[in-house]
């Protein structure tokens, strides 16, 4: 076990009974949990080690400041480096929002905490030790939320933080969820999400995990669909010395369907692992889960999707497709998409590609006057920018190009 | 205006063009016509620039400028244009950045600053008008689920707010009805300016009919074995390419 991982254990120990029980149960699960080497399957690309490596020294910069996104009027909560800001003092009706303190709240707490995300994530179990500060966010059955939430993980250089977000989108409720993480300078950084979406419920997602390259961070978001859920996310990483998201999926109720966008930005050394596992544990869902990236210089992404159908999720329509774009002779990728499948009478689609910029578009634009350089930034960019089109939220698309422009320029430099 | 002469071109190192020659005067429209695999589109890339292409000998200039010297980019600056027999699809780049990204380069090639936004959206909705493509079209990516016919007038709205000096339209009446052909020519004879020359390539007469040619070309293997006026056009269409293989016969016993 790492010294890191005891060290959460202890803290958690010597609080025994102080935890409230939600929390307690996952003390066990940590002990016996194995902290995870380059053997480990599910962490076979990723140097585990610089979690612990990495310098937390005096912050060399200041707390990363908030600002508004233009078009989008949100309901703002802002976690600093892992303690959670004054909540906002009036909500739309239908919408509540409590701490994990809020002694009113414990069973609903309860019900979600560690329920939909799976115990295999080991930096999951920490969090959930870890994340002392956390959301309880309930959307009453059939309120529709026109106001985005956006929940910001700001982390300074040189602090650890560790943040935890629980969604109940109540029956034909509807609500959108913005998670965004932002910092400079090394840090260290766990951040978990759970979201339940009762029946017919509707949740448009967005993670946003835009941390500078010194900043070590692992997290997931975790969903599950009852009958007739809709869910649209949309991931974007840009990478950092180490950066782990893992996102699962439990389709628990028929008719759920399930749309994942993600999309990874590396350069210089960074890292960037994507973990997916859709669950279809029930029949007659659907899963459409679109996944691309562009990999500069000396970075490597690592993709894994898994889609498991289970013996009686007939009727099953699971897509699953991973496009990379290779911009170095030293960059790597590796991609591996997993469907399992159980039932027999389900429609399903997977595949992978790495490849280099389409000759004949390069072509076709240079034929126009654009020069070569020009038109490969232009292509690339537009090869994400397919699934930012697509991002239901068209204020927030307009927000997060630029950025993912600047990031790109910045890329094209070397 | 353009001067092609004595050029050899291979193609995965296969000899396409076998000493093709043309001179086009400003203004004039020349048609290309032949059959299959004469070598009427790589003469459009060849031309052009495209990767692949291998000029083996011989020349081509715009306006005394050495094409063949230049990279693609730089022929289009140069005044080049090319409508593709199949436009590319590019998702996720939109026709307007796209249109937008050419017409500024090539204004700062010619040292002239960058059209404004708000201008350049004016002037790329009055083009698209001229095509009878929505404006809408600009928002969406480059040629993606556009029509056959749709792709076409993207063409030409392009060579429309690009300006070239020389055009060259590979089978651009290729899979239109009749009503997007005329709008195809229209745009074409819109353009034309008495400076403007056109190089049109084309299997059908049909299209002659609405863009009219100051002189038709037939090529064959890879090089122009006949040329007329527009007469010729209409002789090609009753008679095929039968005669060619005739005369083939008679050069090889000659």
């Amino acid at each position: 076990m790492s010294n890191w991982l005891s060290a959460a254990v202890e803290q958690a120990q010597a609080l025994g009974e102080q935890m409230p029980a939600w929390r307690q149960a996952s003390l066990p699960l940590l002990q016996g949990a194995r902290w995870p080497t380059r053997k480990t399957e599910a962490w076979k690309y990723l140097p585990v080690n610089v979690w612990e490596q990495i310098k937390l020294d005096a912050p060399a910069n200041p707390t990363p400041q908030l600002q508004a996104i233009e078009g989008v009027d949100s309901i703002d909560l802002v976690f600093v480096d892992g303690r959670l800001q004054n909540l906002p003092a009036s909500l739309p009706a239908g919408l509540t929002i409590t701490t994990f303190a809020d002694a009113d709240s414990q069973q609903a707490i309860a019900e979600l905490f560690g329920q939909i995300k799976p115990g295999r994530h080991v930096f999951g179990l920490a969090n959930d030790l870890l994340a002392t500060d956390g959301l309880l966010v309930q959307v009453a059955a059939g309120a529709a939320i026109e106001q985005p939430l956006r929940i910001v993980n700001l982390v300074s250089a040189g602090e650890e933080a560790h943040t935890r977000v629980l969604v109940r989108v109540g029956a034909g409720a509807r609500v959108s969820v913005i998670e965004e993480s932002l910092g400079q300078g090394p840090s260290r950084n766990t951040a978990y999400a759970e979201y339940l979406l009762e029946e017919s419920a509707s949740l448009e997602h967005y993670r946003f995990a835009l941390q500078g390259s010194a900043a070590v961070n692992v997290g997931g978001a975790h969903f599950k669909l009852q009958q007739q859920a809709q869910l649209n996310s949309t991931l974007v990483g840009f990478g950092s010395q180490l950066s782990r998201l893992d996102v699962d999926v439990i389709h628990a109720g028929e008719q759920a369907n399930a749309k994942l966008n993600a999309i990874y930005l590396l350069d210089g050394k960074e890292l960037f692992d994507l973990h997916s596992t859709i669950e279809h544990a029930v029949p007659n869902c659907t899963t459409e889960e679109n996944v691309r990236g562009i990999v500069a210089d000396n970075s490597r992404a690592v993709f894994n999707g898994r889609i498991h159908i289970h013996r009686n999720a007939q009727k099953t329509l699971a897509e699953l497709n991973n496009r990379n774009l290779l911009m170095s002779d030293r960059a790597e990728i590796d991609t591996k998409p997993e469907l399992e499948i159980y039932a027999d009478d389900v429609r399903c689609a997977h595949g992978a590609t790495v490849a280099a910029i389409d000759k004949k578009a390069l072509y076709y634009m240079q034929s126009r006057g654009i020069s070569r350089s020009q038109a490969q930034v232009m292509l690339s960019f537009g090869f994400i920018n397919e699934l930012v089109e697509e991002m239901p939220n068209e204020a927030l698309a307009d927000w997060l190009r630029p950025q993912l422009r600047e990031r790109f320029a910045a890329m094209e430099v070397k | 205006m353009l001067s092609i002469k004595d050029l050899y071109a291979n193609v995965e190192e296969k000899q396409i063009l076998k000493g093709l020659s043309l001179d086009i005067k400003p203004g004039e429209v020349h048609a290309i016509m032949g059959p299959n695999g004469a070598g009427k589109s790589t003469m459009g890339y060849v031309l052009s620039g495209r990767d692949g292409y291998e000029v083996e000998s011989g020349s081509a200039q715009l306006n005394g400028v050495d094409l063949l010297e230049l990279e693609a980019e730089e022929r289009a600056r140069a005044g080049l244009f090319l409508a593709f027999q199949y436009p590319v699809e590019i998702p996720g780049v939109s026709n307007l950045e796209f249109l937008k990204a050419a017409v500024d380069a090539q204004r700062a090639a010619r040292g002239e600053e960058a059209v404004s936004s708000k201008d350049f959206l004016k002037m790329a909705r009055e083009a698209c008008k001229q095509v009878n493509l929505p404006a809408d079209f600009l928002k969406r990516g480059v040629n993606e689920g556009f029509s056959g016919g749709e792709k076409k007038r993207n063409e030409i709205m392009q060579m429309i707010l690009l300006q070239p000096k020389l055009c060259i339209l590979d089978e651009s009446d290729s899979g239109l009805d009749i009503d997007a052909l005329q709008v195809v020519a229209e745009g074409v004879n819109s353009q034309r300016d008495g400076e403007r020359s056109f190089i049109v390539v084309t299997h059908y007469q049909r299209l002659l009919d609405y863009i009219k040619p100051d002189y038709v070309h037939v090529l064959s293997e890879g090089r122009i074995v006949r040329s007329g006026d527009a007469s010729l056009a209409l002789e090609l269409e009753e008679q095929g390419y039968a005669w060619l293989k005739e005369q083939r016969a008679a050069d090889e016993t000659a």
